[in-house]
Parts: C-alpha cells; sequence; structure tokens
C-alpha cells in the first residue's frame, strides 16, 4: 500500500512538473527565450510540401524554386511584375546577327557563399554539366533549357560566349529560370559528387543553414552579398502539410507567409487581420477536341460546342473568383498577348443550330478525377460543368474519368472526342505555351492539331529576335488557333497567399518563385 | 529462455523475406510507373526509357528483386528516385521523431487507459464505469485526423497556449545527440529547447494517444472483470487483505498479460507511422513520408521502410512474448512447451 502511495505521489509530482513546464496556465507558445534571435530578424514561410531537392539541375517541383531563388541567381532574372528579363549575374549581353552566339559581361566581385570566385569558368561548368556528354537522364529540365545550345567558351574570366546550333530567342528567358540556369559553385558540386541537392551554394542573398527533413530548412542573410543586402536576417521555410493546420499557424503567429491557401479560408485569414496577396499564374487550364477524327475534324462544330459554353460564369462558379478566365492561351502579363484575341462568343442559340445541322447529339469526354495546379476544382467537376451546357444545347455527354497516371495514358491512346488538360509555362515565352499545338507527342498536343501554317509560324517565333516583330507572330498564332477552336482555353489559375499585416513587400512571382531579400517584418 | 530468444530471431529471417517479396512485388505491380513522376512535365518517351533503363526498372523482376535483396543484406536500401538521397539517410533522420511521438503516446494511453480500465472494473455499473466506457467508445470511434484538427484550433487557434505543428521552434533546434528532441534537450542542458519540444509534442502525443487508451482501457476492464471473480481472489479477501492491495498485487498484476500483448501491439503500430497524426500536426516522422512515397512511385523508399516496420513489428511480439515470463512466472518456454 505504501507503495502504491509513493507512486501515486511520484505520478503526481511529475504531472506538475510538466504542467509548469509546458506553461498550460495561459502563457505564449513561442516565448522568446533568451537564446533566440530577435523575432523581427525572422521570417517565416509556411508551405504545403518539403522540397524535392536544392539542386537546380536534378528537381522540377515548384516547392523547391520557392527556396533556391533565394540562394541561387542565374545570368538573367525576371522583372517583378513580369516575364521579362533583366541582368543579374550578366550585367549586359550581345547576340550575333545570325542569333548564334550570345555573349555574356558579368558581374565583378562577386562570389560564391563558400568563398570561391564566381567567373565564366563557373559558368562554362555549370552549362557543360548539363549537356552531352555530361549530362544525366534525371536532370529533367536540361534539354529544355540547353537544348539549343552548342558549347560554351570562356572568352575571359568576365566574359562567356554561348554557341547555339540553331537561333533561339527563349534561350534569354530560359537563362532566368530557377530549373537548370542558376549557377552553382563549382567546387560544392565538386565536393558532393555532382549532386547539391543538400548542400547548396550559390551566389544568393541567402545562404543556406541547414534542412532538417520534413520540418524546416533555414537560411541566412549572406553578409558579403555583391548587390543590395537582405533585409530580413533569417529565412525559415516550414513544411505544413494541412491546409487548416497552416492557417492556424498563420493566425497563430508560427508563420508570417502561407502559401498553398484556397477560396474557402480567405475570410478567416482576413478576419484575423492577415492579408492575401493574389499572385497571378502562368498557366492555362483548357478542352481540347480530338481534331484527328469525326465530328471534331470540322472546325465548324467544334466553334458551335466552344459557342455552347459560358466561360466566365464557368471560372466564377468552379473557382470562386481566384481564377482568370481565359480569353487566349498566353496569360495576360506574356509577351504577344494582344487584347483583341478573343475565342468564339458564348451564343447557345447559334450553337444549337449548327449543332443539329451536323447531326451532332453525343460526345464522348475523358478528363482526370484530381486538382491540378491549373485546375484546382479537379477536371471531373469541369468536365461535369461543361457537360451541364452541351445538355442545354441538346448534346448528351459521357464523361470517363481516371487518376492522372492512367489519364495520362487514355490520352496517348487517343480514344476520345473532348479531353481536358492544362499547362504550366517555364520560361515566361510564348512559345512555351503555343509550341504545344505544333508538336505530335499526343501527351503535350491532345488536340491532335495539325497546320503547317501555324507550324511555319512556330519555327519563325524561335528564330525571330525578341520585340514587336516577333510579338506579332504569337499574336498571330493566337488568332489562328482561336479561329480553328482546336482548344477551348478556360482559365488561368492564380495563386493565392496570404501574410501578416506587419510584413512588408513581400511578392510571390508568376513563375512560382519568392524572393525575399525585399521583405522586411517591422 | 535465451535460446528461446534465438529461435525467435532466428525466425526473423523468413518472415522478412516473404514481407519483402511482397512489398517488391506489390510496389511493381499497382503502382504506377516511377518515370514520368520522376522526370515531370518534360518527360519524352526516350528520357522515360533512359531513365527506366539506368535505374534497372527494364531488368527481369527476379533480378530486380535479386539486387535489392543483395543491397538490403550489406545495409544499402538503394536511392531514393525522387530525392536521389541514400534511403536509409532518408528513414534514420525520420524515425526518431515517430519513435518519440509512439513512446510518449503510448505512455499516455497506456497510464490512462490502466487506470480508467481498473476503475471502471472495480467500480463496474457505477457511473465511473459509464463515463469510462463512454470515453473508450469516443476515443475508438473518434477520427484521428478531426480529433487532431479540433485540438489544433483550441489549444492553438483560440487559446494560445501550444503550438500547431511541427516538433520545435527551428531556432531553438538542440544539438543532435539521439535524434530524440526531449532527450537531447536535457543532455545538452538546454531547457529552453526542452521545453518547446514538450510544447509541441503534447497535442500529436494526446491526439495519437487516444485510440490506443481506448483500446487498452476496454482490454484492461474486461481482463480485471474476469481476474476479479477468480477464487484466489475471494481467498485474499477473505484473509482480510487490504482492498487495494488485492486490487493491485492480485488482480491487477494476473490481469495484466493481455493488457500487455494490447499495447505492445498497439506500440507496433504506432512505431510504423502514426500516417494522419504526423499529416494534420506536420509531425516529421516516417508514416506520413512514406505515404508521399508510394503516391509517387518511389519503390526504394515505400521497400526500405516495410521491411523496417516489419522488422520493428516482429521484435515487439517477441519482447512482449519476453514479458509474460517475468510477469506470470507458470509461463516457461522451454523445449517441450514451445
Amino acid at each position: 500500500m505504501r507503495k502504491v502511495k509513493r507512486i501515486m505521489a511520484l505520478a503526481l509530482s511529475a504531472t506538475l512538473i510538466l504542467v509548469s513546464l509546458t506553461g498550460c496556465g495561459g502563457s505564449k507558445a513561442n516565448p522568446e527565450g533568451s537564446t533566440a534571435p530577435k523575432a523581427s530578424d525572422t521570417l517565416i514561410y509556411a508551405q504545403g510540401a518539403e522540397p524535392r531537392g536544392l539542386d537546380p539541375a536534378l528537381v522540377d517541383d515548384g516547392e523547391s524554386a520557392k527556396v533556391m531563388s533565394n540562394i541561387y541567381e542565374g545570368l538573367l532574372k525576371y522583372n517583378q511584375d513580369s516575364t521579362k528579363v533583366e541582368p543579374s549575374l550578366a550585367k549586359s549581353w550581345e547576340i550575333s546577327p545570325d542569333g548564334l552566339s550570345y555573349t555574356f559581361h558579368l558581374q565583378e566581385g562577386v562570389k560564391f557563399h563558400d568563398g570561391t570566385d564566381f567567373n565564366a569558368e563557373a559558368v562554362k561548368f555549370n552549362i557543360d554539366r548539363q549537356l552531352p556528354p555530361q549530362v544525366t537522364e534525371d536532370m529533367a529540365y536540361a534539354p529544355f533549357v540547353y537544348g539549343s545550345v552548342k558549347n560554351v567558351e570562356v572568352v575571359d574570366a568576365k566574359t562567356v560566349k554561348i554557341n547555339l546550333t540553331s537561333p533561339s530567342t527563349p534561350l534569354l528567358n530560359n537563362l532566368a529560370m530557377i530549373m537548370a540556369a542558376p549557377i552553382i559553385s563549382p567546387k560544392a558540386l565538386k565536393d558532393n559528387n555532382n549532386n547539391v541537392n543538400q548542400a547548396p551554394v550559390g551566389t544568393g542573398p541567402y545562404k543556406f543553414v541547414k534542412w532538417e527533413k520534413d520540418q524546416n530548412i533555414v537560411l541566412d542573410r549572406n553578409e558579403e552579398y555583391w548587390g543590395t543586402k537582405a533585409i530580413t536576417k533569417n529565412v525559415i521555410f516550414k513544411f505544413i502539410k494541412d491546409n487548416s493546420a497552416r492557417v492556424v499557424a498563420l493566425n497563430n503567429g508560427e508563420a508570417d507567409i502561407i502559401d498553398g491557401i484556397d477560396s474557402t479560408v480567405v475570410k478567416q485569414i482576413t478576419d484575423a487581420g492577415n492579408k492575401i496577396f493574389q499572385a497571378p499564374g502562368m498557366n492555362i487550364n483548357y478542352m481540347a477536341y480530338n481534331t484527328s477524327k469525326k465530328p471534331f475534324n470540322d472546325s465548324k462544330v467544334r466553334a458551335a460546342v466552344s459557342q455552347a459554353i459560358n466561360v466566365p460564369e464557368l471560372v466564377k462558379s468552379l473557382y470562386q473568383g481566384y481564377s482568370e478566365p481565359a480569353t487566349s492561351i498566353l496569360p495576360t502579363f506574356m509577351e504577344g498577348y494582344d487584347k483583341s484575341i478573343a475565342q468564339v462568343a458564348y451564343d447557345p442559340t447559334a450553337a444549337a443550330k449548327t449543332l443539329k445541322e451536323a447531326g451532332l447529339t453525343s460526345i464522348h469526354m475523358i478528363t482526370y478525377t484530381n486538382p491540378r495546379p491549373y485546375n484546382a476544382a479537379t477536371g471531373q467537376s469541369l468536365a461535369e460543368a461543361i457537360q451541364g451546357y452541351l445538355s442545354k444545347v441538346g448534346v448528351t455527354v459521357t464523361i470517363d474519368s481516371f487518376d492522372w497516371t492512367t489519364y495520362k495514358q487514355k490520352l496517348k491512346a487517343g480514344d476520345y472526342d473532348l479531353a481536358f488538360y492544362g499547362w504550366i509555362g517555364d520560361n515566361g515565352d510564348p512559345d512555351n505555351f503555343l509550341y504545344l499545338l505544333s508538336v505530335d507527342d499526343p501527351t503535350m498536343n491532345i488536340a491532335l492539331y495539325k497546320n503547317d501554317q501555324f507550324n511555319g509560324l512556330i519555327a519563325k517565333g524561335l528564330t525571330t529576335p525578341a520585340g514587336s516583330d516577333r510579338n506579332a507572330i504569337y499574336t498571330q498564332l493566337e488568332k489562328i488557333a482561336a479561329a480553328d477552336a482546336a482548344w477551348l482555353p478556360i482559365s488561368h489559375a492564380q495563386t493565392l497567399c496570404a501574410y501578416k499585416p506587419n510584413v512588408e513587400n513581400f511578392y510571390f512571382h508568376m513563375t512560382g518563385i519568392t524572393p525575399f531579400a525585399g521583405v522586411a517584418k517591422k | 529462455m535465451l535460446k528461446y530468444i534465438i529461435k525467435r530471431i532466428l525466425m526473423l529471417i523468413p518472415v522478412l523475406i516473404g514481407v519483402s517479396i511482397i512489398v517488391f512485388l506489390i510496389m511493381r505491380v499497382f503502382s504506377p510507373d516511377p518515370a514520368p513522376i520522376v522526370l515531370g512535365q518534360h518527360a519524352t518517351q526516350q528520357t522515360v526509357e533512359a531513365w527506366r533503363q539506368a535505374n534497372g526498372l527494364n531488368d527481369p523482376i527476379y533480378l530486380q528483386y535479386f539486387h535489392y535483396l543483395k543491397g538490403a543484406l550489406t545495409g544499402d536500401l538503394g536511392t531514393s528516385y525522387y530525392t536521389k538521397t541514400s534511403v536509409t539517410k532518408e528513414i534514420f533522420t525520420r524515425f526518431p521523431a515517430t519513435i518519440e511521438l509512439a513512446l510518449v503516446a503510448i505512455v499516455l494511453a497506456s497510464l490512462f487507459g490502466i487506470i480508467i480500465g481498473v476503475i471502471s472494473a472495480v467500480k463496474k455499473n457505477s457511473i465511473f464505469d459509464n463515463a469510462g466506457m463512454l470515453l473508450a467508445l469516443v476515443g475508438v470511434s473518434m477520427p484521428i485526423f478531426w480529433l487532431g484538427i479540433l485540438l489544433i484550433i483550441l489549444f492553438s487557434g483560440v487559446l494560445h497556449w501550444l503550438p500547431s505543428n511541427g516538433r520545435i521552434d527551428p531556432l531553438l533546434q538542440p544539438i543532435r545527440v539521439t535524434g530524440f528532441y526531449l532527450v537531447d534537450s536535457l543532455v545538452t542542458g538546454n531547457m529552453d529547447s526542452f521545453k518547446d519540444a514538450l510544447q509541441h509534442i503534447i497535442l500529436p502525443a494526446s491526439a495519437l494517444a487516444m485510440y490506443s487508451m481506448a483500446i487498452i482501457t476496454r482490454m484492461t476492464r474486461s481482463s480485471m472483470l474476469d481476474t476479479l471473480q477468480q477464487d484466489y481472489i475471494r481467498t485474499a479477501r477473505a484473509k482480510g487483505i487490504d482492498e487495494s492491495r488485492v486490487i493491485v498485487r492480485h488482480a491487477l498484476r494476473n490481469g495484466l498479460i493481455p493488457i500487455i500483448t494490447v499495447i505492445g501491439l498497439q506500440l507496433g503500430s504506432l512505431l510504423g507511422g502514426a500516417v494522419l497524426t504526423e499529416t494534420v500536426f506536420s509531425w516529421p516522422g516516417i508514416g506520413a513520408y512514406t505515404v508521399a512515397c508510394i503516391l509517387k512511385s518511389d519503390f526504394p523508399v515505400v521497400q526500405g521502410v516495410v521491411l523496417l516496420v516489419a522488422t520493428i513489428f516482429v521484435l515487439m511480439n517477441l519482447l512482449v512474448d519476453v514479458i509474460y515470463g517475468f510477469l506470470d512466472p507458470r509461463i516457461k518456454y522451454s523445449k517441450k512447451e514451445v
């Protein structure tokens, strides 16, 4: 009995100690311990998943992009509000008249975080690593970014020349990308067996400190940065998988900025006094007609079906105001976009008449069951909404839905009248969107669209130097695509972020990067 | 006893080989091709083929298994397709978090489960019994992710008492000794970290403990009711022994055998990772990570984790059997009885 009493006394005192230690009496969740840095010096960004890695040549995901954009820099960078390119590690450049060689003049006095010099050799080392014969099959973006590159010449320590096999205007945009293009310290690559996924070393405003798997990545200000130094000292990327937990973390002060939120929690966030950032999206969510067979090998029938669908109304009800209804394939902020581009206007009466004449009464549609970055509402909901519009013009639609992987196989098989898809832009160049309608691969050109005039203009666009002449080519391409109605562009999805009112200058770039150097916490 | 333990450990080998074959086949038959997932939006037919070739996925399946087994025997579980990091490293950076959470949860669950179960049995059909059984019913039937979200909203969102996610404030991370933050912070004498780690573990451990506690409560109650009916309990009471001594020494000790079994099995499954709890609380453990890897068809990681979890489960069972011997001297593992 005495023993029991002793055990109970022990348990009781242990509980008391626990309670007093954890401060269940109402103290703050994150008291500032004496060893902790000041809160205003630390910016906490909560994202929904962990990055794949931090080697720009070896990853392809958006979660990695956010972190890498603070550690690395490329020769060029994007303008804050568009996808126009600006100088970064290259202060200026010249293009040869034949468009086959690009000479870059590099910034001077730039050092990598490991203290080694940034120079032309480093640029060559990074590009060579992603060209044959060195390129490996898991460098997802190497063929895209450097596909047109023949070789790289070091002219002198501060000048580098990139030679191409054929002229390629998108190269400049490619060099501003966060995938494949950033320049990594050659020493770090050599020390880490050509894979700096866990040990990134760049020239950017923040240095990598540590990565606690499935928890966070900590970055520290680069005090030797060659440009304007970052305002906030520490940046921490936290990974909070559950959407509602991420919102609680923001409202509870455990995060300063969160991303990946949806329209349902906006009110909850603004009610707590926090702010919403609505970033334009470099993507397109579309419906495609199978142009290779009846009935949609006839552009009149395609246009009539498009005419039966009220796109703005559909987008508003499906995406609650957080997707922009698409009038063109290109997002509005891109070069080549023109206000005059328009798809066939909504007119159900005219549509019904044409479809009746064509004798079209049933359509077989395939779609995907999961949400996609360009379609948060899932392909299924989108297909059902369109089924509703078409039933009003006397067309019966059968929908077959599949998970994403099976769906891609079904697309390859080509057994459908209508299908849904989307595209996430890579480099901000108009070719990156419009070339989809010119390729043979059925998992990219799912409309199986073939038009020699269109393909000719795509080829011309690649070699025409950037400027108004080139933009006119893409506007013309858009107009051909709209007239031929191979696709029905539906929406450009926006990215929603939320942040505390004391955070200043935060922005989420349309290419999916979050540079924090200019962000302050008051 | 020693012979018995050695024999049981040897029996691990066929079990683990069986498990590894099953997982290997399931992943290859039912999972989508990893190549397009790894290579992303720009994957072409050629790059997909080249990648499959480079990762040995075009070899005959028995050869693939043989390579895997050869690696596993030398402690090399391969490299994750998706992150290109060693699987052993990926697992062992996450495993301490899972163990720490499972241990705290099982301690909470056992402590409360046994206490409530004993009270319910002793005061059968009283208000305590009914309340205890209601709690147990709620515990087994309440979805853990929902309970988790409720706890987060109440204790973090409304009351601001406890943090909503993670294991520790990133700036208070203790120096790594064992990987268990509660232990590491104490060993290095960092009380700020200890306090912060403790605050972080309370909510996930409570949510996770709820289900196990419910099961332990019910098992304790029925086992105790059974034991309290025994003749020797009547004898003990007749001898005039104090009632609490009768309950703890005579009844509970004998009634513990099935309870220990349940606790052991519960701990085994908690060590396999608590997927929902880890997801809701962003707890960096092995469970949520494995699910993410299954969805990405990351074969080497899934195979590695399942092998590890199977080993733990078998060892847990062995441990439970050994504890039986200590609790009940009548159970002996002699040759004849096995």
